[in-house]
């Protein structure tokens, strides 16, 4: 089998943190008339042509993105770099900064060239110091060769990066969420319109993509976006890097063309090498995607149509494989906690509604289930959807539609423990026109 | 903040469940549906505050490329053609409504029995109109304290409750289990009243209300949040456990505080005003009403003068030499009318003096205009010179007989009333037992403005009816302009008749009677303080 291309991930281990060794490697190779030549529309062009799709979560065509900012408006387009990584299971984008900051840089500095913006700044989720200083060390190099500032290259475009430290709320990986904590607000996502690549951060264009997502472009524009395109699926181009979790023998960070069979992820010496005891079950992208059964996975293929087929998402392309010692009603109640934990506390139903899931949940698992309750879950995860601003609730929605639907049994016999299951609830029904 | 549908608004045609309606075409879809009578239960949503959509109880489904789909109607502007369903027609946005206010419900405490807001509780008129679930909450399972950590305790049957009487300044309590986050007050304090004192904290079902750590709430508006709060979270001090609110009857009046005139209700119950609250008036104090406006009530009661022997004024008035004859703010266009009656009776020895020993300062841009006058413009309507109080003061020598009217001066200034100690005859006519009333030979109590029908014309030159609220702590109390009127010899005993007068006397006042009076004033053109 020939050896996988490898996009973002091809300078690991190799101390690419350090400019040289990052520039011995054919680094920072695009900053060079082979981009300043190009114009803005050709820039873009190029990034539309390799069909790369935001390697956020949501598979948004990052060219078409882009196509979005208004031009010749005289306002400052702002570059947001997503690096909130916060969605259960994803560790890639901490992997990726840690191992080759610099190609996060060439990557802006490409995309700062397709847009005309003189600044961006990249939020790094809080939790992730050792990626800050990495950065911080990695632009202090960059400046100093003068890959960055004033008049790079010697022609008119100049263009500074900054480090923005969040404080590591999940909900700050929404696009609007993290501008409003990048400007120093509260960490809740903006009414939508108007989108931020018209008014994002101090109101202005802003242009929010993923760390992965601009890593891609350096190889896009070293090779040809022909060559990108080639690689994975008619719709779904190029490589993803995947994080593997769970109960696999080799969990980590690996880079694959999109279209790869679910199974060979799993269990290929080069990925993730096997699974430990038998497969129960598998969330292909992230904590809040629904989960596949083993026989699902036998059909998956990863990428984001395949997978849309089979009524999950890719995700951000956290892969959580779990085995028959897992127990899903208490990964469903960890799950719980945490979306309820994360609620921004803006939207009524997210708000109280990921807490009243919650609570029926924690006490299925302490054994004071009732029958019903799963009915009464169902029906909660169903009322989240189309009702909030942002996609949280949903995303606590989706696991506990997939999980129940999908492992009933097992949630029926948590409910079995309580031996007053079948009492009738003990409702404070209030009826209407009882006390007014 | 949201625009807001007016009378040059454009209609469009747009289709609410199956039938084409004409709607203001220059606003949001909940204030569009809502001009042609079709009500969208709403949380968070206020007219005079900007959209923040965190309630999601005004949902409707609009059609789009995806068909049809949910989208707040607060938030929608509306568009020619566009395609609406309410829950009328859509069983989506009917139970989706149903789920948001079962939502809503899940940490709320359902105190309404003693709750102060009961009644006139939006949480509650929603449950009513939208909700009307069936509690699906066990015990265990359904409550959690909202709030501030530190004031969370467990009540006799074990439930972790806490945050109440939650003190957030000197008139504002919190109750913190009732709170809906709505951010009503934030968007209110940092948006209109312009000084960011309150705030959201934490987040998720823990997300409260709070100061900035050992500030206090504390503004001059502070008492609007809790008029806007949807629930009984927020409440005044003043006003806690006082009335239910259901017992009060409420009378519409103006403010005579200061010459915006600022709209608002007189609540009272069995002849005691228990609180003013603001009434909605777009071109005059919008929803707001200033703490000064709205606690002057505690006062209305207190230190009034008797009804008196109206035979000692008329006396007082026949003393030989020149009466300064001076008016204060709060006479309404009928007390002018009958001034000017009683001027003409007394001839050329009296003169009218109008104004206020109190500073004008600046206007506050939300309910107040700083101009203690209140019917400055009236009485300049009425062709008398609206500030010159001066005069009278340089020429206080001239004088023998100082009739003051609705006007404290001492009260106001003394240092500057010195100067009409001179005058050796002193009438007052006022509400209160004032200090003017106490330099005063004789003294004759009228009733108070909020006893009164009348009509004023704010500093914006918007003519506005004051009502009589039936608070009169003394039942001989008459208005001013009947007690005027008597002093000048013509009784007038009905409001209207004097405003007849004024109508004729005044040509943009032709053709107007208390009935074409809209609640929300009638605009003379040309007409300004």
């Amino acid at each position: 089998m020939a050896e996988t291309v490898k996009v973002c991930t091809g300078n690991f281990g190799k101390g690419a943190q350090d400019i040289a060794v990052y520039r011995k490697l054919g680094g920072y190779a695009n900053i060079s008339s082979r981009l300043f030549d190009l114009s803005q529309f050709e820039t873009i062009d190029i990034v539309q042509r390799s069909g790369l799709r935001g390697r956020g979560g949501a598979g948004f065509p990052t060219g078409m993105k882009w196509s979005f900012v208004p031009r010749g408006t005289g306002k400052p387009v702002y570059i947001v770099v997503n690096a909130d990584e916060g969605e259960g299971g994803t560790f890639k984008d901490h992997r990726l900064m840690l191992e080759d900051p610099h190609r996060l840089i060439e990557g802006l500095i490409i995309a700062a060239w397709a847009l005309g913006a003189r600044s961006a700044y990249i939020y790094v989720r809080g939790e992730f110091l050792p990626s800050i200083e990495t950065l911080n060390k990695a632009l202090n190099e960059a400046y100093a060769e003068h890959l960055l500032g004033e008049n790079i290259g010697g022609t008119a475009f100049s263009f500074d990066i900054f480090v923005h430290r969040g404080a590591g709320a999940y909900i700050c990986g929404e696009e609007t969420a993290l501008i409003n904590s990048l400007e120093g607000q509260k960490g809740q996502p903006r009414l939508k319109p108007p989108f931020p690549a018209v008014n994002g951060a101090w109101q202005l264009p802003t242009c929010v993509n993923n760390v992965e997502t601009l890593m891609a472009l350096p190889w896009i524009f070293e090779h040809s976006p022909e060559a990108y395109a080639a690689m994975g699926t008619p719709r779904s181009n190029g490589t993803k890097v995947f994080c593997v979790s769970g109960n696999v023998k080799k969990p980590g960070v690996y880079e694959a063309p999109l279209g790869i069979p679910l199974m060979e992820m799993l269990t290929s010496s080069e990925y993730a090498g096997g699974i430990e005891g038998t497969l129960k079950g598998v969330v292909p992208g992230g904590s809040s995607t629904p989960v596949l059964l083993p026989s699902e996975c036998e059909k998956a293929i990863l990428d984001y149509e395949s997978l849309a087929a089979l009524k999950t998402m890719l995700g951000s392309g956290a892969i959580i494989a779990f085995n028959e010692k897992c127990d899903v009603v208490q990964l469903l109640g960890v799950l719980g906690n945490f979306y309820t934990h994360e609620s921004c506390g803006q939207c009524t139903p997210c708000r109280e509604g990921t807490g009243f899931a919650n609570r029926v949940m924690h006490a299925l698992l302490r054994g004071e289930g009732h029958d019903g309750d799963l009915e009464l879950l169902l029906s909660i995860a169903d009322q989240y959807n189309g009702t909030t601003i942002c996609p949280l609730a949903p995303a606590l929605g989706m696991p506990i539609t997939a999980f129940i639907s999908k492992y009933r049994s097992e949630f029926e016999a948590y409910i079995a423990k309580n031996p007053n299951h079948a009492s009738p609830r003990v409702n404070a029904t209030i009826r209407p026109g009882a006390f007014w | 903040m949201p625009h807001l549908p007016s009378s040059s608004s454009p209609l469009v045609t747009i289709k609410v469940d199956g039938k084409d309606v004409q709607v203001p075409g220059d606003t949001n879809l909940l204030e569009a549906l809502q001009a042609v009578g079709i009500e969208t239960p709403h949380i968070c949503y206020h007219p005079y505050l900007p959209v923040s959509g965190n309630c999601r109880q005004c949902l409707v489904e609009v059609e789009g490329p995806r068909g049809m789909g949910l989208v707040i109607s607060c938030y929608t502007p509306v568009k020619a053609g566009m395609v609406v369903a309410t829950p009328a027609s859509s069983q989506r946005v009917k139970s989706t409504r149903k789920a948001v206010s079962e939502f809503m419900l899940v940490n709320h405490p359902l105190d309404c029995p003693i709750c102060d807001k009961a009644g006139e509780c939006t949480l509650q008129k929603n449950y009513m109109e939208a909700g009307q679930n069936e509690s699906r909450l066990r015990g265990e399972v359904g409550k959690h304290y909202h709030g501030n950590p530190d004031n969370e305790f467990v009540d006799s049957k074990g439930q972790t409750r806490g945050g109440k009487r939650v003190d957030l300044g000197p008139r504002v309590l919190l109750d913190e289990e009732r709170c809906v986050q709505c951010d009503r007050c934030v968007r209110f304090m940092r948006h209109v009243a312009g000084d960011e004192q309150l705030q959201l904290a934490a987040r998720s079902d823990h997300t409260y209300i709070t100061t900035f750590p050992g500030e206090k709430l504390d503004h001059e508006y502070d008492l609007c949040v809790t008029d806007i709060c949807p629930t009984g979270a927020l409440t005044g001090k003043y006003f806690r456990f006082q009335q239910r609110v259901w017992m009060l009857s409420r009378t519409p009046s103006v403010s005579m505080d200061d010459s915006l005139g600022a709209n608002i209700w007189i609540d009272h119950n069995e002849g005691h005003v228990w609180r003013l609250m603001p009434r909605c008036n777009p071109e005059v104090n919008r929803s707001w009403l200033s703490n000064t406006s709205r606690l002057a009530f505690e006062k209305f009661a207190e230190n009034r003068l008797p009804a008196s022997d109206i035979e000692s004024v008329k006396l007082a008035l026949q003393t030989q030499g020149k009466v300064a004859l001076v008016a204060g703010g709060e006479c309404t266009l009928e007390d002018i009318v009958a001034l000017k009656m009683l001027k003409a009776s007394l001839g050329d020895r009296a003169e009218i003096f109008v104004g206020s020993f109190r500073p004008v300062v600046a206007a506050d841009g939300i309910a107040k205009s700083g101009d203690p006058v209140a019917n400055r413009a009236g009485f300049k309507l009425l062709g008398l010179a609206a500030d010159n109080l001066a005069d009278l003061v340089k020429r206080a020598s001239e004088f023998n007989t100082l009739m003051t009217i609705n006007n404290d001066l001492w009260g106001d200034d003394a240092n500057q009333a010195k100067a009409l100690e001179g005058i050796e005859n002193r009438i007052t006519l006022a509400a209160f037992n004032t200090e003017t009333a106490h330099k005063a030979n004789v003294v004759f109590g009228v009733n108070h403005w909020s006893e009164v029908t009348g009509t004023m014309v704010n500093c914006n030159g918007i003519l506005q009816k004051l009502s009589a609220a039936p608070t009169a702590p003394d039942a001989e109390l008459i208005p001013t302009f009947q007690a005027l009127s008597i002093f000048a010899g013509t009784p007038i005993t009905e409001a209207l008749e004097a405003f007849k007068v004024a109508s004729k006397e005044v040509p943009v006042l032709l053709g107007l009677s208390y009935e074409t009076i809209r609640s929300t004033g009638a605009k003379l053109d040309g007409v300004q303080a």
